[in-house]
């Protein structure tokens, strides 16, 4: 398998892809919606009930590690840099001020990927790749485009190992690969050219073959695997329709009538991905290490 | 009139590729009838794939060119259908086992094709099942294309055409990209298949396997057609072949050298216990 999807037996799994593609459109615009970390905050947790009843929390956490990154870059440089912010927050080493204005808007920001980043992961890893495009095919998009999307997972592997046989190609004759960075980038065009090259061929070769498959023919098409909305997927929406309207309620009606971010939340939410930051460079550090001292055992 | 059509009919069929000088095809004619294997030989460049693909209209429908000349598929003239159409009549095989595939599993490989043709979901499992039986990949549903040898992925294209059930299966050179095992592989599938009454073009350099699988052997060369019949007639022009750099069958190379070595004039054959047959009673009166 190429793609990123994992097979489980859960209640996302079987969900609809349609009703996952609401689900992400719907929390895309709930991010935009809850204008406010508190409320997005809340709202990521209560998205992680979800990946727990799908079974992906290990995946998810680690696919996760990478967000968080942009998460501590945007709230760090954010907080001290934005001109926006007024009210200092707390001050650390030598006049580095986190405002309370900036620190807010990092935190909307960094939230928002999180969240929407939860949300993709959860549908890539829980949808069948040939199950999206069936279904895409039923909200009439053409086939030709779902069939793009799909075929973009089986070509991407070959494309990687066609990227292999040209670097090793190059190389044997002098294609200096571990020169200095300009160097380096310099030769990307001798290794780019021929892999370009490669992959129209094999794309043209895959019309031919497509032609000869009947992919042209006009009528119904028929497909193997079937995608049917359910119960489960009508309960799915409902919920979300709810939780859709209650947001809007929230941010119409009681915006202004209470305030959950406090200088104490954002400051903790903060040092939080400052520390899940530390550990992760802790791993990545001790691995290192370890593979340097193994390096030194074997040696 | 229908009744009486062959299976495949070529008449005078003119091919040029546009910006070349020189035509790809010149007045090709030959005729395959009902359930014979057809097999086309000839060196690099003689315009064999360009023939193959004259078959189910890909050219000039899809690959552009100056097309004289008519092509008769079942009685059906190709290039008033499209591609599309022709393909549930024709399936063709390509050199490239990887360059076919396009799905995430094997059973959906060989369900696209016939989803194209809007088989219903409930006929569907029975074709692949059937399909992947006769190619010998049953047990492989689930597994990822990619993930297969070269052999197994050229007998996995070779079911994702015999799912849609045509009634000519043209390859073209589906072998040269395999190992002596892939090779094979596919010959084997070859062989069930003209068990079962299927009619068969193959284009491939084994002249060995063409002899023993064949019922006639086209040999192309610069476009036209050299010698057309049954293979034990044309291997046996054997200069005619080493006059256009090919050669015939190791056993009929055989005879042929010990016909010049010795001066003398055993019949050429393609066949192994044949050619030993006569090899020793020639053997005997030297």
């Amino acid at each position: 398998m190429n793609s990123l999807y994992m097979p489980k037996d859960s209640f996302i799994h079987n969900l609809d892809p349609r009703t996952k593609m609401i689900f992400v459109a719907f929390v895309v615009l709930s991010s935009f919606i809850l204008n406010d970390p508190a409320l997005q905050l809340l709202f990521l947790a209560s998205l992680f009930p979800l990946v727990v009843a799908a079974k992906l929390v290990k995946p998810y956490l680690i696919s996760m590690q990478f967000l968080l990154l942009f998460a501590v870059l945007i709230m760090t440089v954010h907080g001290i840099y934005n001109p926006i912010g007024v009210t200092p927050v707390f001050e650390i080493f030598g006049g580095l001020t986190f405002k309370y204005e900036s620190m807010v808007y990092a935190s909307v920001m960094s939230f928002r990927i999180l969240v929407i980043g939860t949300a993709a992961v959860l549908f890539v890893m829980s949808t069948h790749p040939s199950d999206m495009a069936s279904a895409l095919v039923k909200w009439k998009v053409p086939h030709s485009f779902a069939f793009i999307l799909l075929s973009t997972f089986q070509i991407i592997p070959i494309i990687a190992r066609e990227a292999k046989i040209v670097m090793e190609a190059q190389q044997a004759r002098c294609l200096d690969v571990k020169g200095s960075l300009i160097q380096r980038v310099k030769n990307l065009i001798p290794i780019f050219a021929p892999l370009f090259i490669i992959t129209f061929m094999k794309v043209h070769q895959l019309s031919y073959v497509l032609e000869c498959r009947a992919f042209s023919r006009e009528g119904t098409k028929t497909s193997l695997r079937d995608t049917k909305i359910g119960s489960k997927d009508y309960a799915f929406l409902l919920g979300i329709v709810v939780f859709l309207t209650f947001e809007i309620y929230l941010q119409i009606f009681l915006s202004g009538s209470f305030n959950l971010t406090t200088n104490g939340l954002l400051t903790y939410s903060l040092i939080g991905t400052w520390a899940v930051f530390a550990l992760m460079i802790a791993k990545f550090v001790i691995k290192r290490v370890q593979g340097f001292v193994g390096g030194m055992a074997d040696a | 009139m229908l009744n009486n059509r062959k299976a495949i009919e070529v008449y005078g069929l003119n091919f040029q590729y546009p910006d070349t000088k020189e035509s790809a095809l010149k007045d090709i004619n030959f005729s395959v009838d009902y359930g014979e294997i057809l097999g086309i030989i000839g060196p690099t460049g003689a315009g064999k794939s360009t023939l193959a693909m004259c078959i189910n209209g890909l050219v000039p429908q899809v690959i552009q060119g100056d097309l004289v000349g008519e092509v008769f598929v079942k009685g059906m003239d190709v290039n008033e259908g499209n591609v599309a159409k022709m393909s549930e009549h024709v399936g063709f095989v390509f050199q490239e086992p990887e360059n076919q595939l396009s799905q995430m599993t094997v059973e959906e490989e060989v369900a696209f094709g016939i989803g194209n043709l809007g088989v219903p979901r409930e006929q569907m499992e029975g074709r692949i099942k059937d399909a992947l039986k006769q190619v010998g990949l049953t047990g492989f549903e689930k597994r990822s294309p990619l993930a297969l040898s070269g052999g197994q992925q050229q007998r996995l294209a070779i079911a994702s055409v015999l799912a849609m059930n045509p009634t000519i299966l043209i390859m073209d050179e589906p072998t040269s990209m395999l190992d002596p095992k892939g090779k094979n592989e596919v010959y084997d599938v070859l062989k069930s298949l003209k068990e079962r009454g299927m009619t068969g073009i193959i284009i491939d350099h084994e002249v060995e396997r063409i002899a023993e699988y064949c019922d006639k052997v086209l040999v192309l060369s610069e476009g036209q057609i050299q010698m057309f019949g049954p293979p034990n007639e044309v291997f046996s022009k054997i200069e005619h072949l080493h006059q256009l750099t090919m050669h015939a069958p190791q056993v009929t190379e055989c005879l042929h050298q010990f016909n010049e070595q010795f001066n003398k004039d055993v019949k050429l054959s393609t066949n192994v216990e044949e050619s030993a047959r006569f090899l020793e009673n020639a053997y005997k009166s030297i």
